[in-house]
């Protein structure tokens, strides 16, 4: 150690003796070693200073150095990206690009509703008030008991299908295309009587599966007189006054039947009210709904004979569906030939509306299939 | 050695990590909480639990609640409320709790039903221990009846396990299949336990139409004998019901062994609604959605009701059914009183 020592020259003069002189040594080395011993004095100050100074910053560089950019770009790229997803899926943006099922009611459905039908039905002034005011009483409430079930009678071409196509506009913008809007007939989609099990357990299935993704779902039976008796049971359950059925609630589902049945006792009603001079209007719906809700009972083939429906009354409405006179049918005709986009010409209106033929034979008021095959005969009277 | 202190050497910076206070107050902590968070008196008040042995029902509730909403009713009221408040303060009843509710439709047999569901479980309907089974709808089949037997049993049996005190209400008795309801016969009968599950503590709930004619007759012939309606007595009805309903061939319950063997606790018979309740039913029904009371509009649409029978006509047709879609007719007249009322 002492031969190392009096290797450098420094260590002469600071040379404490043999005990120190290891410490010293280290010191004067690192030190770097150069210069008179103030200078040395003064570097050793300078250094503590630096390396003090260095230290006391070094907490305020560690996260500063941390924020990486790339990183931090990318993070608030991610959390600006969530943001718009979250703002773009809230429902009532989304569903002004696809169609959505109705949550809240929407008040504009029943005046749309109103205004559709005292526009385009003729006739049926019967309809109108109750179709309306049971629509709107059913979506305003928010605590129906049971899901809505109108069933439409009348004989054809009187309008059934019309008025249950602008229902369903009225409530889902796309209408009979709505995917939650459901047309059944009975022909079609019921036909083999020998399969009437299958069907059961199908309808059942389908009913439950679309009520429980969307609980404002409309389903319209076209062609009940059409109907297996019994197969109308099927889905009784559904429209009965349960809070829950297997979880899924149907007080807000709406059910609509359209059938022929009951025609005949309805054209009795307003035989009558012509043959004693009373107007058309003056017809209350009283008149006619006793009358209408036996004779279906009883009418074999009514699609609810002796149906547990009308037993346990789950039929919200009776609606009737007059017969068309004269005039109804040429209103027809001069909305087809509107629609058209044709020169409207009385004579052509009252040739056509002539052709139609008309019941009861001595009288000949009441047209026999409605409003239908006007728009073939106009074909015929305007060529092209 | 060396190997072993090698390890220790590589182990000995995570060591140094686990500071042994800290950690070991961590643990003590975190079971603590556990355990408190999964004590039922905590955990009930958010997820539903099966109510517990000692829970008895509030009678007074049960009572004020049949009172206000249940209309015409004085039998249903006093059988109900004293069967199931005698088998809640029962601490080891002998068997299930039984149920037979009989009545014309819409008088309210669902309703009760869904009352007393609501008592003993407070989610009612929508409780998991409640179950409610429609024949039109899950039996449908007549000749699958095997397979329904076989389903019900299991369903029922792995349910009460699950939660002795659940509730099944089974509606439409009359349509369902004759024999299916003996394959539960063995679980309302007096048996401690039935392959390790005992059943005693359960509620089954019947619901017909049948006998619905004979209540009819009974209720009518008091009415033309002039004496009051409160003054039929149950004893008055049980024992022609039974019979009734037992020969009925529609009734469900048809030559079943459940009548035989006595395992119905209570028959309860439905009277059938007059004018005055179809009315408390339309002013009940104003108040729910917010109207005021217009007596006008009640007449009205109590008068749009059909009755029977055909020269009397005192009972409604449909009870207190269709009510709701009367009113919609009203509706604007009563939109326009209440708020002229202000």
């Amino acid at each position: 150690m002492a031969a190392a020592l009096s290797a450098s020259p420094a260590s002469a003069l600071t040379q404490d003796g043999g005990g120190g002189s290891g410490v010293a040594g280290r010191k004067r080395r690192r030190s770097g070693g150069a210069g008179g011993e103030a200078g040395r004095a003064m570097k050793l100050r300078r250094g503590s200073l630096r390396a003090a100074l260095g230290l006391a910053l070094l907490p305020l560089l560690r996260p500063a150095s941390a924020v990486e950019p790339i990183s931090l770009g990318l993070a608030i790229a991610g959390a600006a990206a969530s943001a718009l997803t979250g703002f773009i899926s809230y429902p009532r943006l989304y569903c002004y690009f696809r169609e959505c099922c109705l949550q809240r009611h929407d008040q504009r459905a029943a005046a749309a509703l109103q205004e559709s039908l005292d526009r385009k039905l003729f006739g049926q002034h019967l309809v109108n008030k109750v179709v309306v005011k049971a629509v709107k009483g059913f979506l305003n409430n928010t605590n129906a008991k049971k899901p809505l079930a109108l069933s439409l009678h009348g004989w054809t071409g009187t309008g059934k299908n019309f008025v249950s196509k602008i229902v369903a506009e009225s409530i889902y913008k796309r209408g009979l295309q709505s995917k939650y809007v459901h047309q059944f007939v009975a022909t079609l989609h019921f036909p083999h009587a020998h399969s009437i099990n299958l069907y059961k357990d199908q309808l059942q299935s389908w009913i439950r599966g679309n009520v429980s993704i969307c609980p404002r779902s409309l389903f319209i039976f076209d062609e009940m007189d059409k109907m297996h008796a019994g197969l109308i049971d099927s889905i009784k359950p559904f429209l009965d006054y349960y809070e829950l059925l297997d979880g899924v609630s149907y007080r807000q589902a709406i059910f609509i039947f359209l059938s022929n049945a009951g025609a005949e006792k309805i054209t009795e009603v307003a035989l009558d009210f012509w043959r004693n001079g009373r107007s058309r209007e003056d017809i209350q719906l009283t008149d006619i709904q006793n009358a209408l809700s036996v004779s279906v009972f009883n009418n074999k083939n009514s699609g609810f004979w002796h149906s547990t429906l009308i037993d346990r009354n789950l039929i919200d409405y009776f609606v009737p569906f007059l017969p068309m006179e004269y005039k109804h049918v040429k209103m027809c005709v001069r909305v087809e030939i509107e629609s058209r986009g044709y020169a409207v010409d009385e004579d052509i209106l009252t040739r056509i509306a002539d052709e139609m033929t008309y019941f009861p034979r001595e009288e000949r008021i009441y047209s026999d299939k409605g409003c239908k095959t006007v728009d073939a005969k106009l074909d015929y009277y305007y060529d092209f | 050695m060396p190997r072993a202190a090698g390890l220790l050497w590589l182990l000995l910076p995570g060591l140094a990590a686990l500071e042994p206070l800290s950690v070991g107050l961590a643990i003590g902590v975190a079971s603590a909480l556990t355990g408190y968070l999964t004590h039922p008196s905590f955990y009930c008040s958010y997820v539903e639990c099966c109510p517990s042995a000692g829970k008895r029902l509030n009678a007074t509730a049960l009572k004020v609640q049949l009172n206000t909403k249940l209309f015409g009713q004085h039998l249903a009221k006093d059988v109900v409320l004293k069967a199931v408040m005698g088998f809640s303060s029962n601490p080891s009843p002998k068997k299930p709790l039984t149920l037979s509710l009989h009545g014309w439709a819409g008088t309210g047999k669902n309703f009760l039903s869904q009352i007393l569901a609501e008592h003993v479980h407070p989610a009612g309907l929508r409780s998991k221990f409640v179950h409610l089974f429609l024949a039109t709808l899950h039996f449908p089949h007549d000749n699958q009846v095997e397979v329904y037997k076989e389903q019900l049993q299991n369903w029922i049996r792995g349910n009460v396990s699950a939660c002795p005190h659940s509730v099944f209400i089974f509606d439409e008795m009359d349509k369902m299949h004759p024999g299916l309801i003996d394959a539960i016969k063995p679980f309302l009968d007096y048996y401690e336990q039935v392959d390790g599950v005992s059943y005693r503590k359960a509620i089954f709930i019947f619901l017909s139409n049948a006998g619905g004619d004979l209540i009819n007759k009974a209720a009518l012939d008091f009415w033309t004998s002039g004496k009051r309606r409160e003054e039929i007595q149950l004893k008055d009805l049980e024992p022609m019901l039974s019979v009734g309903v037992f020969n009925n061939k529609n009734s469900g319950l048809w030559h079943s062994s459940l009548i035989d063997r006595n395992l119905i606790d209570y028959f309860v018979p439905f009277l059938p609604l007059e004018h005055k309740h179809v009315k408390m039913c339309i002013r009940a029904e104003m108040i729910a959605r917010g109207y005021a009371v217009d007596e006008e509009i009640v007449q009205a649409v109590a008068d749009e009701m059909t009755f029977f029978p055909k020269e009397e006509k005192i009972y409604s047709d449909k009870g207190c059914k269709t009510v709701q879609a009367k009113l919609d007719i009203h509706e604007d007249i009563a939109m326009r009183f209440t708020k002229a009322k202000g």
